[in-house]
């Protein structure tokens, strides 16, 4: 049975994760992008980004482009499995029993 | 590591989670909608048009001015990716730009050589927009389905105008134009 995650389910990081889970595998967003679109500061971005990284659902790369660095953010199989999974347990909760 | 058990949370937490999910969902859906594309099938969807109505009014300078219409769309291109300045982004697939050269070296290099030369403007025109086609299936398989669902289509169009309706060539190569910018549209204010 599926079983909810508190990695994931922490509001900031549902956020991320929900967001993060709409790219395609091949697609990564940048952090500032991310920051904007979320309304979250650097640092509390940074912090949750952070933590998912840690459980391998998140993958952060940092590289530079035009000279600037630039980070760069996308969700790992492990955390789409892991997010379908909360999702799942979220939903089974409210299920009719 | 803590992990909450079905039972740690209530019902009305659960539905709040999923509302915020949903949200999250739709919001980022909203910010990737306007980066898949669309002003690129606009362009090119746009151009194609240009080049076939060209085709009738003046034939004659049709090489000459689907050049300058391509470089112009190329520029253009140029000038829609820097502006955009893609904040999502595709990580740089190798394995996809070497296929992608294969096709287009091959395309260019070697099978008009092999098939003895294009002879006229519609085998031209046809082959070209074949080669490029295999393009956007490759794309389709490896980044994105509409890109592969585009590059069938238009294969279709194509190869019905040329091998079935010869004499309405033109007026299908308007109907592959027509296919890009109604992709472009669906991106761009239907894709979910």
């Amino acid at each position: 049975m599926d079983q909810l995650d508190y990695t994931i389910h922490q509001p900031a990081r549902l956020q991320i994760m929900s967001a993060l889970c709409q790219l395609t595998e091949s697609e990564r967003v940048d952090f500032t992008y991310l920051k904007d679109r979320l309304g979250l500061t650097d640092g509390n971005l940074g912090a949750h980004l952070a933590t998912l990284e840690a459980r391998g659902y998140i993958a952060v790369d940092k590289e530079f482009v035009a000279r600037r660095p630039k980070t760069f953010v996308a969700v790992t199989p492990a955390g789409r499995q892991a997010f379908a999974a909360h999702v799942a347990a979220l939903q089974l909760l409210l299920a009719p029993k | 590591m803590i992990e909450y058990s079905v039972m740690n949370i209530s019902v009305e937490e659960a539905e709040k989670a999923l509302r915020e999910i949903e949200a999250s969902r739709l919001a980022m859906r909203s910010a990737i909608r306007s980066h898949r594309g669309h002003l690129f099938l606009w362009l090119w969807g746009f151009i194609w048009i240009a080049m076939s109505v060209l085709y009738w009014i003046d034939a004659h300078r049709f090489q000459m001015a689907s050049l300058a219409i391509c470089v112009a769309g190329i520029v253009g291109s140029f000038a829609i990716g820097i502006r955009q300045n893609r904040q999502i982004r595709s990580r740089i697939d190798r394995r996809f730009a070497a296929v992608c050269v294969v096709l287009l070296v091959f395309g260019y290099g070697v099978w008009p050589v092999f098939f003895g030369g294009l002879t006229s403007y519609k085998a031209a025109y046809g082959y070209c927009s074949l080669l490029w086609m295999q393009v956007y299936i490759v794309a389709g398989i490896w980044f994105d389905t509409y890109l592969l669902w585009v590059g069938l289509a238009v294969t279709a169009l194509i190869l019905a105008g040329f091998l079935l309706f010869p004499v309405l060539f033109w007026v299908i190569t308007i109907l592959c134009g027509a296919v890009l910018v109604g992709t472009g549209f669906y991106i761009r204010y239907f894709w979910q």
